[in-house]
């Protein structure tokens, strides 16, 4: 039923009112779908446009005191072993968490997520499968864009659907073996972290190579710095969905890491984790063992 | 790939009903499971009575000082120990992570390995494992390996286990190109010895090391060896080799056969979808 | 360079050792691991042989499409060296054979005139201890992987070797060009298709011969390979490839495959 106060763009709603149908999913997947009672009513999508970027920390430049970082997020200081030096020496250096570009992807990625699901609640979906999220940068200026599409299906021969529709990456046969093997699904998950770091002399001898000149050792050494960031930047993530799931597991899940060099010893590292949340329905029964052949072409 | 029970099961649509109507089970918040498997394989897994437990990754840099790769001959042996401690220190992680979740094992790490001229970089990611009855206490250390949830089933029914990632890496100086020079002038019929020899070290000595890693570990194989050789992009005259396999030893007494059955697939191309059957 | 027992180099020596002790290493993966054990094989070590060999081409417009005998002699020579280090290193280990062998062709810093040729496959030996050594006393070699091993063992055969042959042949400069003047029309190029023909005869001949000289009754898994490498589009080396087998005395017992209808996609 069209909400007055609907955010979706009138085109949506034209579309929608028309009766037509259209499905983002392959042949193999609709037939998966009405196997499992699963009547396919509309492909569904959301979109949002974001823009950040203008909190960086080279407004602050070098010679400021470290920054402290977004309240409770990830900080953590290296300071030079060396005493002294010249005013080029990184003497000290830091990694932080960047709340604010988890805030804003996080906003631009709920926004297209709820005009998705609304999207599905106009149909009267029971939920969405086969959601595809991307991400486009639309510019070099910052503004990217938040693109997610799914097939809205309602269950058959059942009543309207009185709460909001789940959701999941998945489709056709791999979504009819997770009900077979106990799990309903809730929603689709994606979080992001974003860890920047600031050089500090030690990290930078060693990337380039120079270590050896300024330490005491023949300069082999793990490159604390970046390790502790690449290892923060990963578990900040798998942190924030698990306290996210309440209980429930994440199935499918898949974790990119991306790292981008804003210049010289200024390095950004982002990750994804993505997954279905799923909540068991029945106790767990396994399968027999499975048997092994050997096929002839 | 499965054989139905031996009770009549629930149809399919039956299930799909049960698990969208029913409240969902009240669950405790300390139990969420995370996993990159993919629904098949965790299947596989809970055939023997595993289950996942949660994703867990590592990450480590080790620096190779400036001028390593310079002009040379021989081994180049900060890289390669640059290479074997970047490993080890994200494999060590990678466990401490694993056990402290309650796993006994890794399966499936995505290994993402780098060697750029001043620094090794090792990136695992995988899935924590461990035997649903909780009763099963870890006897030994916890394992990583890089085979995936279905080859860890097959080999665990078989009677074997996985001990551990064993890998070995050597870097070299090719032989030099003033050699070529006097090629011009000899016949074509000719084995270049010299050369022969330098990569011969070079690939064996990876090997080696692989080998006692996997000694080390107390297991009596190493299977699905991949060996990744070739020369540098920032250094063509440099020529790395690196080995990695999963180390394995025999659980029960002895090999269990697995009796596969042969099949020929009557499938042709998938059937044409007709769009006048829906209503 | 060499030991003294054989033509490995030295830097073997200890590896195979640990191998012989009772370590074993495969690069098969655990389908086909598993696949060997059911046929009563296990895996003893990865082995591997290498030759770097001068393969370069002197530069000469021949006129006529011809076999480069020098280079074919060159070609064959590195691989039959990379592939009897390999068998070397078997017999050290006291396998049967080799599973699963590949051969590559490298080329590195030292430019276009010389390569490496690398066999590499896994070792295996019968579990029965009774010999699986092939006609001439030696360890067999096949490139088939270890579900085309299980299947062949199925049907009571072993192999014998990997048997190649090869012809690298020189299509003419100018000949090509006087049948390009004809282009537009739809006509064969009678020089250029008999060249092939010539080339691709003479490897797969060459092949056969080998087969024969182990006593073998047939050939499994042919295939024919062409490859410029670093000479140029005129110049192409045919490789003919594949695995001699003979039926054995062993006890075989004939299964039927059962029929199925896989429902994935």
């Amino acid at each position: 039923m069209p909400d007055a106060l609907s955010d979706l763009p009138e085109a949506a709603q034209r579309r929608f009112s028309q009766g037509s149908f259209s499905s983002g999913l392959s042949v193999s997947d609709f037939a998966a779908c009405l196997d499992m009672g699963l009547e396919p009513v509309g492909l569904v999508q959301g979109f949002c446009a974001m823009h950040w970027g203008a909190f960086s920390m080279s407004a602050l430049g070098r010679g400021a005191t470290p920054f402290s970082g977004t309240q409770g997020g990830y900080v953590q200081n290296y300071q030079c072993p060396h005493g002294m030096i010249s005013s080029d020496h990184r003497s000290w250096g830091q990694n932080y968490q960047q709340g604010w570009v988890e805030d804003a992807w996080r906003t631009g990625f709920n926004s297209a997520y709820s005009r998705m699901m609304e999207e599905a609640q106009t149909l009267g979906a029971h939920g969405v499968v086969g959601v595809i999220d991307s991400e486009n940068p639309l510019s070099d200026t910052g503004v990217v864009e938040f693109h997610l599409r799914g097939t809205a299906v309602k269950l058959m021969d059942a009543p309207a659907p009185s709460a909001t529709p789940w959701s999941t990456f998945l489709a056709g046969q791999r979504l009819a073996k997770v009900f077979e093997a106990g799990y309903a699904p809730v929603s689709i998950i994606t979080s992001v972290a974003s860890v920047r770091v600031w050089s500090y002399c030690v990290t930078e001898f060693l990337i380039e190579g120079t270590g050896g000149m300024w330490s005491n050792t023949t300069g082999a050494a793990e490159i604390h710095q970046i390790v502790d960031a690449q290892n923060q930047v990963r578990d900040l993530a798998r942190t924030r969905v698990r306290s996210s799931l309440h209980g429930d597991a994440l199935l499918g899940a898949h974790l990119e890491v991306s790292a981008r060099e804003f210049s010289k010893g200024d390095l950004e590292f982002q990750s994804r984790l993505s997954g279905n949340r799923v909540r068991r329905f029945k106790d767990f029964e396994p399968l027999a063992v499975p048997r092994p052949s050997v096929r002839l072409s | 790939m499965s054989t139905p029970a031996s009770t009549p099961r629930p149809s399919l649509r039956d299930e799909v009903r049960r698990a969208l109507s029913e409240p969902l089970t009240t669950v405790d918040a300390a139990q969420s499971m995370t996993s990159d498997l993919s629904i098949d394989e965790e299947l596989n897994l809970h055939s023997i009575g595993w289950e996942p437990v949660e994703l867990v990754s590592a990450v480590s840099l080790h620096s190779i000082p400036y001028g390593y790769w310079n002009w040379g001959q021989g081994e180049i042996e900060g890289a390669s120990s640059a290479h074997a401690t970047a490993f080890l220190n994200a494999t060590t992680r990678l466990l401490h992570e694993a056990g402290a979740a309650g796993g006994h094992g890794v399966v499936g790490v995505h290994i993402d390995r780098a060697v750029h001229s001043t620094f090794v970089e090792v990136s695992l990611v995988g899935t924590a494992v461990r035997p649903v009855d909780r009763t099963k206490r870890l006897e030994r250390s916890v394992f990583a390996s890089d085979l995936s949830a279905r080859d860890f089933t097959m080999l665990m029914i078989a009677g074997w286990e996985p001990m551990g990632l064993a890998t070995g890496a050597s870097f070299v100086f090719a032989p030099r190109r003033t050699m070529s020079s006097t090629l011009q002038q000899q016949s074509q019929n000719v084995e270049l010895t010299n050369f022969t020899e330098a990569m011969y070290s070079a690939r064996e000595a990876a090997m080696q090391r692989m080998q006692e890693m996997a000694i080390d570990m107390r297991g009596t194989g190493v299977v699905d060896v991949k060996v990744h050789e070739g020369p540098m992009s920032f250094a063509s005259h440099a020529v790395g080799f690196v080995a990695i396999g999963t180390v394995v030893r025999l659980a029960s007494p002895t090999h269990q056969m697995i009796n596969p059955t042969m099949v020929v697939s009557l499938n042709d191309a998938t059937v044409a979808f007709d769009a006048q059957t829906l209503s | 360079m060499t030991n003294s027992a054989n033509d490995l180099p030295q830097a073997t020596g200890h590896r195979l050792e640990e191998l012989e002790k009772g370590l074993f290493t495969s690069d098969l993966s655990v389908n086909e691991f598993l696949l060997i054990k059911e046929v009563g094989f296990h895996p003893v070590g990865f082995v591997m042989g290498s030759s770097i060999y001068h393969t370069g081409l002197q530069a000469r417009k021949w006129n006529q499409s011809q076999e480069l005998t020098k280079l074919t002699e060159a070609m064959y020579n590195a691989r039959e060296l990379a592939m009897t280090r390999m068998e070397e290193e078997a017999a050290q280990l006291g396998a049967d054979g080799v599973v699963g062998v590949r051969l590559d062709v490298n080329y590195y810093e030292w430019g276009k005139d010389a390569a490496e040729f690398i066999a590499v496959g896994t070792a295996v030996k019968a579990e029965d201890g009774v010999s699986r050594l092939n006609q001439l006393g030696k360890p067999f070699t096949s490139d088939l992987s270890g579900q085309d091993f299980w299947t062949l063992r199925q049907t009571g055969y072993l192999p014998q070797g990997l048997v190649m042959g090869t012809c690298v042949y020189h299509i003419a400069h100018r000949g090509l060009g006087q049948t390009l003047g004809t282009t537009g029309q739809n006509v064969e190029l009678p020089n250029f298709t008999q060249a092939l023909y010539e080339a691709r005869e003479l490897a797969m001949t060459r092949m056969q011969d080998e087969a024969t000289r182990l006593g073998a009754t047939g050939i499994v898994g042919v295939r024919l390979e062409e490859k410029s490498h670093q000479w140029g589009s005129h110049t192409i080396e045919f490789l003919a490839l594949g695995t001699a087998v003979t039926k054995t005395s062993d006890d075989v017992t004939l299964v039927k495959p059962t029929t199925i209808i896989s429902l994935d996609n």
